[in-house]
């Protein structure tokens, strides 16, 4: 008994022996909709914690005298850094409509910026198909090396909720997801399910219209 | 006093155990993951202050790498893990783990500069070169080191319950007598704390520091390869140890935690019961190592 205590002390010292996250953003999302009032897209708008933001810079060459303020020429040429998808990233986000996963398309319109020290990211993606009732938005790392919080929805009148994420719950998925590993493990997902249970939902619900 | 001590040991595996059933260990990740949010604008900021010569800038640098360290030390992490498992399934002095520790946590701060000077200056290597290699390939290795230091336990364990099976017959009290030609042929009645002392020697130690060290973190890789690009390597550099002192002052404190509560798991039990207890415990321990491991690498 005693000494099951201390192999349990053990495992209680691993803790959820995942990754801690090394990069911070904080997300802005937009629900754009059609005349129906449909969502057809979202804009999301990531800002880079500061950190993250001066490495970027930096070995991109621009604001040499790290100020924090870039030229106009310095600003053309930070456009599209983190637009090149490789094959396989999901965004980091995440769409259903109620509980049925809705496909995004690439990122369009990308916008980048770099204001008080901290670079900020926008760009716009597509629904697969157009979400009339109500749409769930969910903006995580699967691997959690980046750790997002959602700062702010804007869905023109639309209700907005945004759910923390219930930890009791997540920490039972991990626990389900270790016990599974070896019947299942799945090297290039890894577990998007546990990464999805420790994330921020976003809830969207429009009045038909 | 001793007595009392370790008797609380006892304290501390029940109060790991129970906080990890409720969930605690969770929330203090959640703790932690905000703490590491909080200090990327204050890096961001000491390393500008080197770069533009402000006065006491290394001080400043020096200190947030050490909190910077502490606090990613104290979310879930590989160091931490194979420190507390090693210490609650072998019996190794707490000093001993304790400058482990320490070792490991400076040997990965070494092996995080070694990287990135390699990277750029003999390979010109980026930086998603770098952090792939770490994240990817040395993590991977890392959790294999660590699942075979798992086995090796369960392997020594295996060899102590056949090794106190026999001894048992032999009776507890000759094993202090005529060790002389017995000792290192491999059949001795059982261990004495000299036999244990050297099996966990050398070799653990620099399996335990090599399966931690040979994995750097990101945050150091960052701040390397950032410093060394706008020509302030030297801070850096400092601050990469200094990043490693503060992991240490975590997996320290997890060397000591995890010694006490397995002394105390151990306290009253007399010497002859310890002596076949010890075993059983680096079978479970070393078990529990490995299986971890074995699902991390799954994982990178």
């Amino acid at each position: 008994m005693r000494l099951a205590l201390a192999v349990a002390g053990v495992v209680a010292l691993a803790g959820p022996v995942a990754a801690h996250p090394h990069v911070f953003m904080e997300t802005e999302l937009e629900v754009i909709r059609d005349e129906a009032g449909r969502a057809v897209s979202l804009r999301v708008t990531w800002s880079y914690d500061p950190f993250f933001s001066l490495v970027l810079i930096t070995e991109r060459g621009l604001d040499p005298d790290a100020d924090g303020v870039l030229t106009v020429d310095e600003e053309a040429a930070l456009q599209g850094f983190d637009m090149n998808w490789e094959p396989g990233f999901a965004g980091d986000v995440y769409a259903f409509a109620g509980d049925a996963a809705v496909a995004l398309s690439g990122p369009r319109n990308g916008l980048a910026r770099y204001e008080g020290g901290r670079i900020v990211s926008s760009h716009v993606r597509d629904l697969a198909a157009p979400v009339a009732g109500l749409l769930v938005v969910k903006n995580y790392d699967p691997t959690y090396y980046t750790e997002y919080t959602i700062r702010d929805v804007a869905a023109g009148g639309c209700g907005v909720e945004i759910v923390a994420p219930d930890l009791t719950e997540a920490e039972l998925a991990l626990k389900a997801a270790l016990a599974e590993l070896p019947a299942d493990m799945d090297v290039e997902t890894g577990f998007p399910e546990v990464g999805a249970a420790f994330a921020q939902e976003v809830r969207v619900t429009c009045a038909a219209s | 006093m001793r007595r009392v001590l370790t008797l609380g040991g006892i304290a501390v595996a029940l109060g790991l155990a129970l906080v990890w059933a409720l969930g605690g260990f969770d929330a203090l990740g959640r703790m932690a993951a905000e703490a590491q949010r909080a200090m990327q604008a204050p890096l961001a900021g000491a390393v500008r202050a080197v770069k533009a010569g402000e006065p006491a800038a290394w001080a400043g640098l020096l200190a947030v790498c050490f909190g910077y360290g502490v606090v990613h030390a104290a979310g879930p992490g590989h160091g931490k893990f194979v420190i507390g498992g090693y210490g609650v399934a072998r019996r190794v002095p707490v000093l001993r783990l304790s400058v482990v520790a320490l070792a490991a946590s400076l040997a990965q701060a070494a092996v995080a500069v070694a990287l990135v000077y390699a990277g750029a200056l003999l390979l010109g290597w980026g930086r998603e070169r770098m952090v792939g290699l770490a994240e990817g390939t040395l993590a991977v290795a890392s959790w294999g080191a660590i699942g075979a230091i798992g086995l090796w336990l369960v392997w020594r364990g295996v060899r102590g319950v056949l090794r106190t099976g026999q001894g048992h017959h032999h009776g507890h009290h000759h094993h202090h007598h005529d060790h002389g030609a017995e000792c290192g042929c491999g059949h001795a009645h059982g261990p004495s704390a000299a036999q244990v002392a050297e099996a966990t020697g050398w070799r653990d130690t620099l399996a335990l520091v090599g399966g931690v060290a040979v994995r750097p973190c990101s945050g150091a890789l960052f701040l390397l390869i950032l410093t060394f690009q706008m020509g302030i390597g030297a801070a850096g550099v400092a601050g990469a140890f200094a990043m490693g002192l503060g992991v240490a002052v975590v997996t320290v404190a997890v060397a000591v935690l995890a010694v006490w509560s397995r002394e105390g798991a151990l306290a009253g039990f007399g010497e002859a019961r310890v002596w076949r207890a010890l075993p059983w415990l680096e079978i479970a321990g070393g078990a529990v190592i490995a299986a971890f491991a074995a699902g991390m690498m799954g994982l990178v």
